[in-house]
């Protein structure tokens, strides 16, 4: 998959390297497509989803207000 | 009223600051992917595939800069450059996310230049690049005068601009490449590459 975008990505440079505007931009819209795909699939995990449990910090339970503001 | 857009002078000296801002943004990116293929050919360090897709994101940037020098500026070029600097922030915020909090599959992989990481890098790249973008859209102003100087009249710029962009058209078939040999058709990996086990 990862060569499918490269593949793209060379297809559009070169075609705007050559003047070719209007390809050279449908190209790169498909890279872009098959980019932002790749990058869901890649950081998609069976076990997490798209979350990331690890950078979640440990709720600390607010005190309450018991004497005019002092805890 | 007035204003500096009426010289033909101004606008000829504005327009010979947009296209050598794009060209030194171009020079710069090709110079980052240079290092980069630096460190995977040099010192063996396989990119990851989140680190492929900030490569693609880099290209994209170039290509919008390569269109305005073939085709004039414009800001639909402006705007793929731009799509794809966002594209790079995502990438890099995300890989490093999955890499602050070192566990087994998942630590920052590669060497620190200057002390940080690569992904940590194109945090800043893709920064760096919006935040030019935004001083230059501050200092040079609209889209009318700017796009009536086509590069052309530069002959010089153009000249440099055609080699830089060649370059990078080069770099991005070493790339592609480069990619089927690491990672054939299958998932991409940084072990080694497939295609010369």
């Amino acid at each position: 998959m990862m060569f499918a975008v490269f593949v793209v990505l060379s297809c559009a440079l070169i075609l705007g390297y050559m003047g070719r505007r209007a390809l050279s931009l449908a190209s790169m819209f498909i890279c872009f497509v098959l980019a932002v795909w790749l990058f869901l699939w890649e950081i998609y995990s069976p076990e997490y989803g798209f979350r990331m449990p690890w950078i979640q910090v440990e709720h600390i339970p607010t005190p309450h207000n018991t004497d005019n503001g002092k805890v | 009223m007035t204003t500096v857009t009426d010289s033909p002078g101004m606008v000829r000296t504005m327009a010979w600051m947009n296209y050598a801002f794009l060209l030194a943004m171009m020079a710069v990116i090709a110079g980052i992917l240079t290092a980069a293929m630096t460190m995977q050919y040099g010192y063996g360090e396989l990119p990851c595939p989140l680190c492929l897709l900030q490569r693609v994101a880099l290209f994209g940037v170039c290509l919008g800069i390569i269109q305005s020098f073939r085709h004039g500026f414009s800001y639909q070029n402006t705007g793929v450059s731009l799509v794809f600097t966002i594209f790079l922030l995502i990438v890099s915020v995300r890989q490093t996310l999955l890499d602050i909090y070192p566990r087994p599959g998942h630590e920052y992989i590669g060497t620190e230049v200057f002390g940080i990481h690569m992904p940590v890098w194109s945090i800043v790249i893709a920064v760096c690049i919006l935040t030019a973008y935004a001083l230059k859209l501050t200092a040079l102003g609209s889209n009318d005068h700017l796009s009536d100087v086509q590069p052309a009249q530069y002959p010089v710029l153009s000249k440099i601009a055609g080699l830089v962009g060649l370059y990078v058209v080069v770099i991005a078939v070493i790339n592609t490449v480069s990619v089927f040999v690491q990672c054939g058709l299958n998932q991409c990996h940084t072990f080694n590459y497939q295609l010369l086990q």
